[in-house]
């Protein structure tokens, strides 16, 4: 970390004090010369997390902590406080904030794209806030780190102190850390990117660009005859805190978004903090092995609306499950020795209340004192000033009546450098019992006052008799009664108000007769929380472990038998072995290990026993897009070669587990069709319960979508709008793709050359022109298939398919002969213009003539029925095992990953499917599916999970229904 | 409603790009709709025996190694060893398997030719109340899906009107003629009623207002113009859409109310027995919930989108296919009906054999789109089994007429045998040919 600005700390520190020597700004006016000299006695001090002095004394000279413990010598010229045993407490940091930076920033950026702006430095912006730093304060927060979280990049941090005076001497230390979000800013326009996998590839471009930046000038220093590379402030601040080992603060908006943030961390080896959201307890381990800090909001989810039978059925098990134990969540990361520091971001008010119920829910007391002390001042490096009580340390502490943590615990004073602020100022508690001890005819009486401070309620007990208040108020200044007197006997309407101290009123009132009065009354009961003794403490529901935390997960990773033994099904190998009757498979350590007859069972093999039932390979469906985060489609450019779909995938997508239901155990999943040259795909296999990156299948050949037709034309205001024109903007990138190329080989040849900027967009349109990514091109029209195969062709490169391909029947001839394979559905056609030829002899013609043939989905739901599809082709003339390489072989050659899998054949990854019936009878249904060897589903297993699920899902609506009961009740106390 | 999967692909090729610039392409889809099937088959000349099949009468049972005889559109008899008279054409199904022709009681079909393309749709009017429209005067006898319907053995075909809270008069249309007129098998089948969505109690109380006033009116207007009949002496004009909805009132015509969620469900049969109609609920997978009541209520059901995803997450993956099976056990008078697309109204025989693979008795998956479909729509007089005294509308084919890979073989419509030729096996032969003219292996 750097520590340049150490020094710089100490003056500033000074500076905040109150009647400090040093300034550098000019009076105006008078010289303010207050002393700040305090002994603070009688405290019990949590000096820091899990250390107490008891009964002690302190010492605040000018805002600085001097003297500390049980004999402190009093300094004469000292104020003394006696705090009767209260608590005293380090201050808190904030760990993230946007606290006193305006949501318009003047300071703009000068990077192409307005999302990145790490030149921003939030220092220059700060302007303290009243209002605002007063509810922070309200929660026990002295310090806040506070950044300029518009854009992807939104620049640079700094730690301010909470305290009033001007900004200058507010900042505690400026330049902290550099800013990172994945959600573009609206308000820097709407432009590219629009989606995550777009943002994704745009900060990773920028921090690329940063690099090239310092040596692209560094090139030019050594050799003034090459052109001047461009001056750019933002890439400059940018290469400067990579330079500097400047932290990035990443806002993850759940626990996936954590691991991407954590892989971009690690692919630019950038220091990461990650501000989380209260999900990481789904993936504990995997986040835990990051091993970066996290800073976590309190912030936990409203009790899901159960009320109705209607309502409930619409409530996931992935809803409820987050409901119950977010709040589990701080005990369950701190246990697992994670770094964490606390924010109240997402929670405001609700902050310290949260933090006590994590407490209660298992959090430990000094855990959560540290995540707000000692764990910020270390990782913000204001540890020698902030976090701990101590001599020498700034005087940023907060006074309470009781632990903390504990539920009627009030926070009375926060100190902030020196700075005394009172909480309870304007909050007198008017609730508890008044005896009137002089004020006419109310002599003697009581008054109740009850309900909750914002809203009070109370009855007035006079000669044996009582009655309701109308009117119970307090203001901030005056306390309003109003209540009737005849059956306390009195007569008429009372109106009173009072001043309210802590313990007298004293008050003014008026008769219904016009008389005018004043009244004394003091406190005979103070007001004390009704709570129903008789209410148990709620057990812990035991809720198992799932893989992903939401319906169907998985309480265990299923495991890997080392052999198992299909024995006596009917096996489409769609291999050379054919449909073989009767036979066996053996599988061993997750791979085909022999097919054939008869086969004798290794020792402790898992017996399947299949007579009667069809086995299958495991179906492929090359295109889908099915658990995408953050959109499908970047639409802000017609040319988005650098978003990848593995950035942005989720695994905990039910639609995965639904997909092994239909006996599909790998596909592809897409980038859409909105831009002539579209995302890099990701060929994945169905491994529910695993995290997306466990997912892909590593040795697929990489793919790229590219899109022609409607889709893209449509797109208003961005070229292009006409066929003609996407075959132009698409030969242009190809060309800019060689003119890259060229470049790279300039570089490489000649000494001294400025080095070119790694392209993002070029590297895997490049790729595709030297065969080593695969184009998946949407297409529905003859005529833009044919322009796209002589491009191709001009390029030199082959189209590893077109998707969709509706009139691939028209030109079979052409696609053959430049070796494309075709990507079909069955039966889909006239949803639009382009569509209206598509004909269900599509597969058969194409297949017929030599095309490498497949079907697919394009739609996660009728992906889940592919063996229906196929069936569909039978009825064109297409042969069985034809029908059943469409969705199985011919998708796995088309998407490079035949070497290991869409057939039955030894050595080949098992994955397969054990039908009940023929597997493309209209009646069949899939038993179970497996993947790598590993049996993923179950329809008897489903059949219990389902069992479990309606249970699971009934304790914690239990759990809800007591908790409202609760609610109500304790509602009914207050009015009563 | 659009068909759910057609709506997944446009969104899912492109999740912000919905519309299309309908100008520059409408000129090309006059041209492309012009070029089109091959002609509707003649009225039946003489009598015609198919023999020796296997007879899924649907209402009588399976006959094997049958005949079915039938002259003038109808069939005068079925079964083993029946007279057949010397003039009949006769057809040898030695084999083979008849089945009565399928009915589709919810589709575009006829009504819509592109889906994205408005000016090809006819399947909304302006307004929430449209009682008087009738759905069969825009039905498009050169649309294409129609063809393909048919040679798939779907014969009978009902195209809603929609997007109304009363959207209009249902017709039972056949898929094979000349003209609308000659193709309407029945008219005036029921009356559509929208329900509307309860997500938003204010709009939704707007909804109901005007529903209600809409029969409140009709219900004025039905005894001001008795009375102007009975002679009263009043004389009250003709009101065209108040008109309409007299027979509903009557109890003549059933309404057919369009219902998704339970808070639907209950609340339209509420209504429709407050206001004494004659009700068919048409709904999807939440009806398997209430089937008890249904049952008890004795209301027909018109099943849609049994191929369809989990609603919930929670639900099991194959619920919505086991919804025919939670109606039949509950004992629900219910039929099938597919997805409401024209260009898949062919396959409505999968929604019902999908039911089976989760469940549903074989011969009720059949039922389900013949007689039972028949019955609630108020046609079974004319087709839905193979009977005596009802239209020749069936067909010949090569297997289980449930099963995707089973093909139709001859299909008759009243008798008359359609051509087994559609757009799709035009387009086929035409390419087939482009590619034998270029010596391409075959």
């Amino acid at each position: 970390m750097n520590r340049t600005c150490i020094p710089l700390l100490f003056l500033l520190l000074f500076f905040s004090i109150p009647q400090s020597k040093t300034q550098t700004a000019r009076v105006e006016g008078l010289r303010e010369n207050t002393p700040g000299v305090f002994v603070l006695e009688n405290a019990n001090i949590v000096t820091s997390p899990g250390h107490l002095l008891q009964e002690a004394s302190l010492v605040v000279r000018n805002g600085v902590i001097t003297a500390l413990g049980h004999n402190v010598e009093i300094p004469a010229d000292a104020t003394k406080l006696d705090l009767q045993g209260r608590m005293i407490y380090p201050g808190f940091i904030d760990m993230f904030a946007t606290y006193g930076i305006p949501e318009y920033q003047h300071e703009g950026p000068v990077y192409w794209n307005p999302q990145i702006r790490s030149n921003v430095s939030s220092a220059l912006l700060f302007n303290p806030d009243r209002e605002k730093a007063a509810v922070l304060r309200s929660q026990g927060f002295v310090a806040v780190h506070t950044m300029p979280a518009l854009g992807l990049l939104g620049g640079k941090s700094s730690i301010v102190s909470l305290g009033e005076g001007d900004a200058s001497k507010l900042i505690i230390r400026q330049d902290v850390a550099q800013h990172m979000a994945f959600r573009p800013s609206e308000a820097l326009g709407s432009g590219y990117p629009t989606s995550a996998m777009g943002a994704i590839a745009l900060i990773r471009q920028s921090l690329y660009d940063a690099t090239w930046y310092t040596e692209a000038h560094h090139a030019f220093q050594m050799n003034p005859v090459s052109k001047r590379p461009e001056t750019n402030k933002t890439l400059e601040a940018l290469a400067f805190s990579r330079q500097q080992s400047m932290p990035f603060v990443a806002e993850a908006e759940n626990e996936q978004w954590f691991l991407r943030a954590a892989a971009i961390a690690g692919e630019f080896g950038l220091p990461l903090w990650i501000r989380g959201s209260g999900h990481e307890y789904r993936r504990l381990g995997t986040i835990k092995k990051t091993g970066m800090p996290i800073i976590l909001p309190l912030a936990f989810p409203e009790m899901p609306d159960v009320n109705t039978p209607e309502q409930a059925i619409n409530v996931s098990l992935e809803t409820l499950r987050h409901w119950y134990l977010a709040p589990e969540n701080p005990a369950t990361l701190t246990e697992a020795g994670m770094q964490v520091a606390f924010t109240c971001h997402g929670s405001g008010k609700s902050f310290l209340s949260n933090l006590k119920t994590a407490v209660e829910r298992g959090l430990d007391k000094t855990e959560a004192l540290a995540a707000l002390t000692t764990t910020p001042a270390a990782l913000l490096g204001i540890d020698k000033h902030y976090g701990t009580i101590a001599i020498g340390k700034s005087a940023s502490f907060i006074i309470t009546d009781d632990d903390l943590f504990a539920n009627h615990t009030k926070i009375e004073e926060v100190w902030v450098d020196g700075q005394r602020f009172d909480l309870l100022a304007g909050q007198e508690e008017a609730r508890g019992q008044w005896t009137v001890l002089s004020g006419k005819s109310l002599e003697g009486a009581r008054f109740e006052i009850r309900g909750s401070a914002g809203s009070l309620r109370g009855s007035i007990h006079h000669n044996d008799q009582q009655v309701r208040l109308t009117r119970a108020r307090y203001d901030g200044q005056r306390l309003h009664i109003i209540f009737t007197g005849d059956s306390v006997g009195l007569s008429g309407v009372y109106r009173l108000s009072a001043n309210l101290s802590e313990n007298e009123l004293l008050g003014a009132g008026e008769l219904s007769t016009g008389e005018f009065f004043t009244w004394k009354a003091s406190r005979t009961r103070p007001h004390a929380e009704e709570r129903d003794r008789s209410e148990k403490q709620l057990k812990p529901l035991e809720l198992p472990v799932r893989f992903p935390s939401m319906e169907y997960g998985v309480s265990r990773m299923p495991e890997q038998p080392d052999h198992v033994l299909v024995r006596n099904a009917t096996i489409w190998t769609q291999g050379p072995g054919g449909i073989m009757e009767n036979a066996d498979l053996l599988v061993s350590k997750g791979k085909i290990a022999r097919v054939g007859y008869n086969i004798s069972a290794p020792r402790r093999a898992m017996i399947i026993d299949a007579s009667g039932l069809h086995l299958t390979p495991g179906l492929i469906d090359p295109h889908i897009h099915a658990g995408i985060a953050g959109g499908v489609n970047e639409t802000g450019d017609a040319i988005t070669s650098e978003t990848r779909i593995a950035d942005v995938m989720h695994g905990d997508n039910v639609w995965i587990y639904r997909l092994l239901a239909g006996g599909i155990t790998s596909a592809t999943l897409f980038h859409g069709s909105a831009n002539p040259i579209g995302g890099q795909s990701a060929v994945i296999k169905m491994r529910w319960g695993h995290l997306p990156g466990a997912l892909l299948i590593e040795d697929a050949t990489p793919g790229l979508k590219m899109a022609l037709g409607e889709n893209v034309k449509r797109m208003s205001e961005r070229y292009p709008s006409s066929r003609q024109g996407t075959e132009q903007i698409m030969k242009d990138a190809f060309q800019a793709a060689l003119e890259y190329q060229t470049a790279w080989n300039n570089f490489n040849q000649h000494a001294g050359v400025i080095p070119p900027r790694r392209d993002l967009q070029l590297e895997p349109i490049l790729e595709v022109i030297n065969g080593q990514r695969g184009a998946h091109v949407h297409a529905y029209r003859q005529d833009e298939m044919l322009m796209m195969l002589r491009l191709a062709e001009e390029y030199g490169f082959t189209i590893a398919s077109f998707e969709h391909t509706l009139e691939g029947y028209k030109i079979a001839d052409e696609l053959r002969e430049h070796g494309a394979g075709a990507v079909v559905w069955t039966d889909w056609s006239s949803f639009k213009v382009e569509a209206y030829d598509g004909i269900l002899y599509n597969a058969r013609l194409l297949n017929e003539v030599g095309v490498l043939t497949s079907l697919h989905s394009d739609n996660t739901q009728l992906s889940t029925r592919m063996n229906w599809e196929a069936a569909k082709t039978l009825m064109t003339g297409v042969s069985e095992e034809e029908a059943m390489n469409f969705i199985t072989l011919n998708p796995a050659k088309i998407m490079g990953i035949d070497h290991r899998t869409g057939s039955i054949e030894v050595g080949k990854d098992a994955d397969f499917v054990i039908w009940n019936g023929h597997p493309m009878s209209a009646f069949t249904t899939a038993e179970q599916t497996w993947v790598d060897g590993i049996k993923y589903f179950d329809r008897d297993e489903d059949t219990r999970l389902q069992e479990e699920m309606i249970q699971e899902r009934a304790l914690i609506i239990g759990r809800i229904l007591e908790l409202s009961r609760r609610q109500t009740m304790q509602n009914m106390r207050e009015r009563n | 409603m659009i068909s759910g999967s057609r709506f997944r692909t446009i969104f899912e090729e492109s999740n912000k790009i919905i519309f299309l610039s309908i100008l520059a392409c409408s000129l090309g889809i006059l041209t492309n709709i012009q070029a089109i099937a091959q002609p509707p088959a003649p009225p039946q000349q003489g009598p015609v025996a198919i023999t020796g099949a296997t007879i899924h009468t649907v209402t009588e049972g399976v006959i094997e190694g049958g005949a079915v005889l039938f002259e003038n559109g109808l069939i005068t008899a079925t079964g083993i060893g029946i007279d057949i008279p010397t003039n009949a054409e006769i057809i040898d199904a030695t084999g083979k398997h008849v089945y009565p022709g399928f009915i589709h009681s919810q589709t575009t079909l006829g009504l819509m030719e592109i889906a994205r393309i408005q000016e090809s749709t006819d399947l909304q009017e302006t307004g929430q109340i449209n009682p008087n429209i009738r759905a069969q005067v825009a039905f498009h006898p050169a649309s294409e899906h129609l063809a393909v319907a048919a040679v798939h053995g779907v014969t009978t075909v009902v195209p809603a009107p929609r997007g109304s809270l009363i959207a209009g008069r249902l017709a039972a249309m056949m898929t094979d003629g000349w003209t609308w007129e000659e193709m309407t098998v029945r008219e005036g089948l029921g009356m559509v009623v929208e329900w509307p969505a309860m997500r938003n109690t204010e709009s939704y109380l707007k909804d109901i207002r005007l529903l209600q006033e809409a029969f409140d009116k009709a219900r004025r207007y039905k005894v001001a113009r008795q009375a102007m009949k009975d002679g009263a002496g009043v004389h009250h004009p003709h009101d065209i859409k108040w008109e309409s909805l007299i027979p509903v009132l009557t109890g003549e015509m059933p309404v057919f109310i369009s219902v998704g969620e339970i808070k639907q469900i209950q609340a339209a049969i509420a209504w429709a027995e407050k206001e004494g109609l004659q009700t068919v609920l048409v709904g999807n997978r939440d009806m398997g919930l209430v089937a008890g009541q249904l049952a008890e209520k004795g209301i027909p059901v018109i099943l849609t989108g049994v191929i369809a995803g989990p609603a919930r997450q929670w639900e099991g993956y194959g619920q919505a296919y086991k919804t025919p099976l939670q109606l039949f056990e509950a004992g629900v008078d219910f039929c099938i009906a597919g997805d409401m697309g024209a260009a898949s109204a062919y396959r409505i025989h999968h929604h019902a054999s999908s039911a089976v693979a989760f469940g549903l008795p074989e011969e009720e998956a059949l039922r389900s789109i013949t007689i039972r479909a028949a019955r609630i729509l108020g046609i079974d007089d004319l087709v839905g089994s193979i009977e005596p005294g009802k239209e020749a509308t069936l067909m010949i084919t090569d297997g289980n007429a449930l099963e995707l890979w089973t093909r139709k073989e001859m299909v008759f419509i009243r008798g008359r045998q359609i051509e087994m030729r559609d757009k799709h096996l035009r387009l086929y032969e035409q390419y087939m040919e482009k590619h034998r003219q270029k010596q391409m292996p075959e």
